[in-house]
């Protein structure tokens, strides 16, 4: 556990320097502490924020996939069964479409809003007598899957500038950093981050089933609705964020788990890391490997994450369940 | 786990239930192929079938509306049912047929033809996309197979979650960069029953019908296989054998589906839900009832998405999940279970 943290750590702060030396503008090493004011710009400016963007994200998104892989006791679950991605899909769509250039602050906030929306909507919806994750799941799918058609009817017969400039940003990408940004995630995340490591023992408890988790004193409703409510605010912002970066939340919770196993107190933090390091990883590959051109993070995120989870799932060939 | 027939009722119900699905799809074919912008009376399509007489009315309907009706018979069918198979090998209600890799890797192989061969007619993209859907589950299967315990259920999804998301980002990335592609893929991925010919029919169909076939012939194993590895195991199942067996229908049906069709989603992972909530959790019916609900529900949808929003092209994939999704969560929040 230690160790592994302390490797992580160092790959991010590896990945760090990586960002903030290699770009089209290449900085020498002694560049990056020194007083040139033009490389001062870039490196504060542009750099920076993008990379400190890039980890708040994956660190978003991985904690909101081990909540919701814990609440819904599934292992193919991420924040997107909430209906949290399309209904930020079909927001962001929807003023893509009908605006003529809505600004990043407004897609940000249509995107947030789309995804509250919907996962309230989820919460009312299953809600009848008190909830049960297979209620939850089954109809997160109907949900996900009437607003998915919307934004496949907006993409099939929008204009297709439009419907181009709105895949760039569902692809999910950290282009737009800037400090102003950086800070408002970094204090949003502050207290839903914190309030899920708190409550890592009662995911614990959730994932045992509603019939354990009542008879070791938990109100498995109530959790599971603050549960949803913290997932929201975590994946919600990640996404108005930087777009609908997809896999993170998926994956890095089960690498997680293989490395540390199921408790949440050190699934939680690990998963975090991993999704900082994914995203960043993701970001850097997008923008070095068909440079000057970039691909979106949320593209190479897969790219990189899979080879990996493919490795961790031979190495663990021989472990049953 | 409830449902609308309870298990005290005779299998009557059941039966009686599913001659009626079945009988409905054919009033629902007939009217299905007499509308459209052209106005074709029953009495004609009926004619046009049984006696071919080469006037415009019968040309109509023999080139296109029969091929889109079914086109959709037999993507719909073969989508629930293989999103049935799915679910009950991975005991998972958020498998869909797609989760192997089929969709994506279709989409992938398609993309990849129209955007770096420069291939653009219709029939030619049918193989592609039959042989993408196939690697693609082929090697999800490889994946899942790892080691001793060989392709456990949790193995076989995140595989096929990874490899789809993967493919979907090369399929994501090419795009991005190729608008005129974009363009012309774009109705194909939202999954659309026009422009389908009766040849392009004839390829695909034998697969999707010995897929169907095996599948209503070995429901109960397939049965059996949904009740977990050790009990399977204690019925004289050889579970590995039978999983294998499984992903090769799954690859026959959505792979035929998602050549013929596009990726309709939807129906692979709602169908068979809608088929558990009304007729219960055997497999043994819910996988004839898959198979008569989503025909039915893919055909009903697409005849509608055409008269509701007059454009003839309107893919069914969409009007299917804006018509089908608000009954579904209506059944769903009717689902009464607790604790799991």
């Amino acid at each position: 556990m230690t160790r592994g943290i302390v490797l992580l750590l160092v790959l991010i702060a590896a990945l760090m320097l990586a960002s903030i030396a290699y770009g089209d503008h290449p900085l020498a090493w002694g560049d990056l502490f020194g007083e040139d004011p033009e490389a001062q710009m870039i490196i504060l400016d542009l750099r920076l924020p993008r990379a400190l963007l890039a980890l708040l994200v994956g660190m978003g998104l991985a904690v909101a996939g081990a909540i919701a892989q814990a609440i819904l006791r599934n292992p193919l679950a991420d924040p997107g069964i909430l209906g949290i991605n399309a209904g930020a899909a079909l927001a962001a769509m929807l003023l893509i479409v009908m605006l003529d250039g809505p600004s990043i602050q407004s897609l940000a906030i249509a995107g947030f809003a789309g995804a509250a929306v919907t996962a309230g909507a989820l919460h009312v919806l299953s809600w009848r007598n008190g909830t049960t994750s297979t209620r939850i799941i089954l109809i997160g799918i109907g949900l996900s899957a009437f607003a998915g058609a919307a934004t496949t009817l907006l993409t099939a017969f929008g204009d297709i500038h439009d419907v181009q400039r709105a895949m760039i940003w569902l692809a999910g990408s950290v282009y737009h950093a800037d400090w102003s940004s950086v800070r408002f995630l970094a204090l949003w995340l502050i207290s839903p981050l914190a309030l899920a490591f708190i409550a890592a023992r009662e995911l614990d408890l959730i994932r045992f089933g509603d019939a354990a988790a009542l008879s070791l004193g938990q109100r498995a409703d109530l959790i599971r609705g603050l549960m949803i409510f913290l997932c929201t605010l975590l994946s919600g912002a990640a996404v108005a964020a930087a777009g609908l970066i997809g896999f993170v939340g998926l994956i890095a919770p089960h690498m997680a788990r293989r490395l540390v196993g199921p408790a949440h107190a050190r699934l939680l933090p690990m998963a975090a890391l991993i999704g900082a390091a994914l995203v960043m990883a993701a970001d850097l590959l997008g923008r070095s490997v068909i440079a000057p051109a970039q691909l979106p993070a949320g593209i190479t995120t897969a790219l990189i994450g899979a080879p990996f989870f493919g490795y961790l799932l031979w190495r663990q060939r021989h472990v049953t369940a | 786990m409830s449902s609308l027939i309870g298990a005290d009722e005779s299998e009557r119900a059941r039966q009686l239930a599913l001659a009626g699905l079945c009988l409905a799809l054919i009033p629902l074919t007939l009217w299905a192929a007499a509308s459209g912008t052209a106005s074709v009376s029953l009495g004609d399509v009926v004619d046009a079938i049984v006696a071919f007489d080469g006037s415009r009315e019968h040309l109509v309907v023999t080139s296109l509306r029969l091929p889109r009706v079914l086109a959709g018979l037999l993507a719909g069918s073969a989508l629930a049912v293989a999103g049935a198979i799915m679910q009950a090998v991975t005991g998972n209600p958020l498998a869909a047929p797609d989760l192997l890799g089929v969709n994506a890797g279709a989409a992938a192989a398609v993309v990849a033809a129209m955007s770096l061969l420069g291939v653009g007619s219709q029939s030619a993209l049918v193989w592609y996309a039959f042989a993408g859907a196939a690697s693609a589950a082929a090697i999800v299967f490889m994946l899942g197979s790892f080691g001793r315990s060989g392709a456990t259920p949790l193995k076989l999804v995140l595989a096929g979650a990874v490899l789809t998301a993967c493919l979907s980002s090369l399929t994501t990335a090419l795009l991005i960069y190729d608008q005129a592609t974009f363009d012309s893929v774009r109705l194909w991925t939202a999954g659309s029953l026009s422009g389908r010919s009766m040849a392009d029919i004839g390829a695909i169909a034998p697969y999707i019908l010995t897929g169907l076939a095996a599948a209503l012939l070995f429901r109960r194993h397939l049965m059996t296989l949904s009740l977990g590895a050790e009990a399977a195991r204690s019925l004289g199942q050889n579970p590995l054998l039978w999983r294998g067996f499984a992903v090769v229908l799954v690859v026959l049906l959505a792979g035929g589906a998602v050549a013929l069709t596009g990726p309709i989603g939807f129906v692979g992972l709602v169908i068979p839900h809608i088929a558990r909530l009304t007729a219960g959790v055997d497999y043994r019916w819910i996988i004839p009832f898959s198979a008569a609900g989503g025909a039915l529900a893919v055909v009903l949808a697409d005849t509608l998405g055409r008269i509701l929003f007059a454009i003839q092209s309107f893919p069914v994939g969409v009007s299917l999940a804006l018509l089908g999704a608000p009954f579904f969560i209506w059944l769903a929040r009717r689902f009464r279970g607790h604790g799991r």
